[in-house]
């Protein structure tokens, strides 16, 4: 009878494996008619950390040391990708402005090398038509409040360069909002949240039009911003904080306020957040998906998988071309097609509408050209030009002709 | 009758120059531009009215910032200054920002171009330099008061990277091929002699001074000497002519005659189509008597028109030559 068993198992090792490519399969359709947009990838800064920005001595066909590649995009099926422009926290009160500045020209530059792959983005229906075009939109978020240097004008000009998200903070707190560190009790809270600028900053934000980004805030700044913000809000790299506590994911009672304000949370692939353990697989980042449907419904997911910002991603999930393996996941958890194109894409796109109709209603209103005051932003790298003029303080207005003068004399030689 | 035609002639003609009206912005408001009327400003030199009153028809507007800021927030201050003029250029419905020749050619408004001055601004980053592109900055003053790390400023006012023999560095030839290739004008106004020299001779596109004057003249460091002009008209690039008191007449003393003078010697040594206007209203306080603000430049035309400056070439300095050198940079771009 030993044959029969061998048959058996041949039989169900077989129907097993059919299975798994119908699943594919399915994936591979969904993901044909419906564009993957993820929220966070850090390619442009392994550009800055491998090769200085030199773009002209990297080929992204054949790069084979990073997450990301050209092949891998396309075998991923990303149609969509929100490309960080990210600099470390140790730049804030130094040269963040300037660096920030040299990613963003990164990531236009990576378009327009290549062309016939990426399209530059700056709206909904821009990924659309790129989808259209079977090109990958490319759409800039810059990662960390510490790059704007506490500037309203610095945000405009950015959005002006395309950045359509700015992360709240990244892993400091600026001189306007705390980050998460602060919930984990090793760093200490600056502001309580955000401060009155803070508030200016997310008002302007939406007068714009840029997506306010949540990842790596603290819970304050998560609270308080979906109590002022006038537009949906995005997670562009975080996960649930039910599956594993970490002060990066986010808690239920945010994902039900992110639920009624009609946000999204793009889940993070990072195993430290997925498993809080250095390793994790697909199946683990599958349970993160499953839990903000059980608690919000699926409405509010989506993919932030923060390749190539972090060491350390799922079996499974090696690189950028195994999202496929995951919708297919998804699908064996019984997801449905319409909620797989809403996590897919629907979403995000959603999101990115509602916040281009915001912009649009505002569109009257005039910026807020009310900067910080000095006080809270006073640091060795920072001139004050403007306050001393214009500042009714006593102190310096004793100063104001002798400083006039200096200052002319110096502008006119 | 003669100077009746004088003036409806220019009326047609829009001219175009140097202003630092967003330097006092910042100065005396804080960039708040909800604080300040530009309609109708006593303050400053500038406002819409006396724009409209001197027939100016394209404002060159300086993203400026002080040397002070070099290696410390330039950049943040120049994003700060590029938002203010946009602002200013898009919120005003008789202005008009614009980036291209022909954008200024055709607009029927007052039409705005950005520029830098100083290249301390782009804190020696090409990217930077790009992306002030992309924001519409379409000339750029390579120093100002202050030297860079890669070019040499006239004045000796700061400490700053001083050098010998080095006055453009390949860094600043980088600089310029960059400018170049991006169709971005190179402004020489403020660079030492020998850092003009060395552009005039790498520089592919034409390039200009956009508000100096004629050191054969008035003998300021700020202004050009005869041999530099000469090798600016073998480059086809232009020069504005600077109508701050202290550069036209060496002294605090000037009137619409001493400017007149730098334009017929310009004129006379390499032609009037090398010329244009960059009064720099608003960078200075001290403007020659019956040229105090942007409303009186009929006056210096009349004066020009005395000296038997033909039509065509005034309306050459008024406009046209610097759309033609304008154009010309795009083409290098090309």
């Amino acid at each position: 009878m030993d044959w029969v068993k061998t048959v058996c198992l041949v039989l169900w090792v077989f129907t097993f494996n059919s299975v798994a490519d119908d699943l594919k399969e399915h994936a591979l359709k969904l993901m044909t008619d419906t564009p993957l947009i993820d929220g966070h990838n850090d390619l442009p800064w392994q550009m800055k950390s491998l090769f200085n920005n030199q773009l002209n001595t990297v080929d992204l066909y054949k790069l084979n040391s990073t997450h990301t590649n050209i092949p891998k995009i396309k075998e991923g099926h990303i149609s969509a990708q929100f490309w960080a422009a990210y600099v470390p926290c140790n730049t804030q009160y130094k040269d963040a402005v300037r660096q920030t500045l040299e990613q963003i020209d990164v990531i236009h530059r990576m378009c327009h090398k290549y062309p016939e792959v990426f399209k530059f983005a700056t709206s909904s229906q821009d990924i659309l038509d790129a989808f259209e075009q079977n090109k990958t939109a490319s759409l800039i978020g810059v990662e960390g409040g510490h790059s704007i240097d506490s500037s309203l004008g610095t945000l405009r000009t950015m959005y002006q360069l395309g950045v359509r998200y700015l992360t709240i903070t990244h892993s400091c707190n600026t001189p306007w909002a705390d980050n998460w560190l602060v919930d984990t009790g090793s760093e200490p809270e600056a502001h309580g949240g955000l401060s009155d600028f803070g508030k200016q900053v997310i008002r302007e934000m939406n007068r714009i039009g840029m997506l306010i980004d949540l990842s790596h805030v603290s819970e304050k700044v998560m609270n308080q911003v979906l109590d002022i913000s006038e537009a949906p809000v995005i997670f562009s790299h975080s996960s649930a904080y039910s599956i594993c506590n970490h002060k990066r994911n986010v808690p239920d009672d945010v994902l039900m306020r992110l639920k009624e304000k009609k946000g999204i949370v793009m889940v993070n692939f990072y195993n430290d957040y997925v498993t809080c353990q250095k390793t994790a697989d697909i199946s683990d980042v599958a349970d993160h998906f499953d839990h903000i449907r059980k608690v919000a419904g699926s409405s509010i997911i989506g993919f932030g998988g923060d390749y190539d910002g972090v060491p350390r991603v799922p079996d499974g999930l090696e690189d950028v071309s195994k999202y496929p393996d995951l919708v297919a996941e998804l699908l064996s958890r019984k997801w449905s097609d319409e909620e797989i194109r809403d996590a897919l894409g629907r979403n995000l796109l959603r999101v990115f509408r509602e916040v281009e109709e915001v912009r649009d209603h505002q569109n009257g209103t005039k910026p807020d050209d009310i900067p910080i005051p000095f006080k809270e932003v006073q640091n060795s790298c920072r001139t004050d030009f403007g306050y001393q003029y214009a500042s009714s303080s006593t102190c310096i207005q004793s100063f104001y002709p002798v400083v006039l003068v200096l200052t002319l004399l110096n502008k006119l030689l | 009758m003669a100077s009746e035609k004088v003036v409806v002639a220019p009326l047609a003609i829009k001219m175009v120059l140097h202003n630092d009206l967003a330097l006092r912005l910042r100065m005396h408001f804080k960039n708040k531009l909800s604080n300040f009327s530009i309609h109708d400003n006593s303050n400053f030199a500038t406002d819409i009215r006396r724009l409209a009153a001197g027939h100016v028809g394209g404002q060159v507007f300086a993203a400026y910032v002080l040397c002070t800021a070099q290696d410390k927030d330039a950049v943040r201050l120049t994003l700060e200054q590029i938002d203010v003029i946009r602002r200013m250029c898009t919120e005003n419905p008789e202005m008009e920002l614009v980036t291209t020749a022909e954008g200024m050619r055709n607009s029927t408004k007052i039409a705005c171009l950005i520029s830098i001055e100083g290249g301390h601004s782009i804190d020696s980053s090409l990217p930077a330099l790009r992306m002030f592109y992309q924001l519409g900055v379409r000339s750029m003053a390579l120093t100002h008061n202050c030297n860079t790390p890669w070019a040499e400023s006239s004045a000796s006012l700061y400490p700053n990277y001083q050098r010998k023999n080095n006055s453009l560095t390949d860094f600043g030839k980088a600089v310029v091929n960059e400018m170049n290739r991006l169709g971005m004008l190179v402004d020489l106004s403020h660079s030492s002699w020998e850092t003009a020299r060395s552009v005039l001779k790498h520089s592919t596109a034409p390039v200009l001074f956009s508000h100096s004057s004629a050191y054969a003249i008035c003998n300021n460091v700020r202004n050009i000497p005869d041999d530099l002009l000469l090798l600016l008209k073998e480059n086809g690039g232009l020069i504005m002519v600077n109508f701050y008191s202290s550069f036209v007449a060496c002294s605090h003393n000037a009137n619409v005659s001493i400017v007149a003078d730098h334009f017929d010697h310009i004129k006379r040594v390499i032609g009037a189509e090398s010329i244009g206007i960059g009064a720099d209203y608003d960078g200075a306080q001290g403007f020659p008597k019956g040229l105090e603000d942007v409303s009186k430049y009929p006056a210096l035309i009349e004066e020009l028109i005395s000296r038997n400056w033909t039509e065509e070439e005034l309306a050459g300095v008024l406009r046209l030559n610097f759309l033609r050198v304008f154009q010309k940079v795009e083409k290098v771009r090309e």
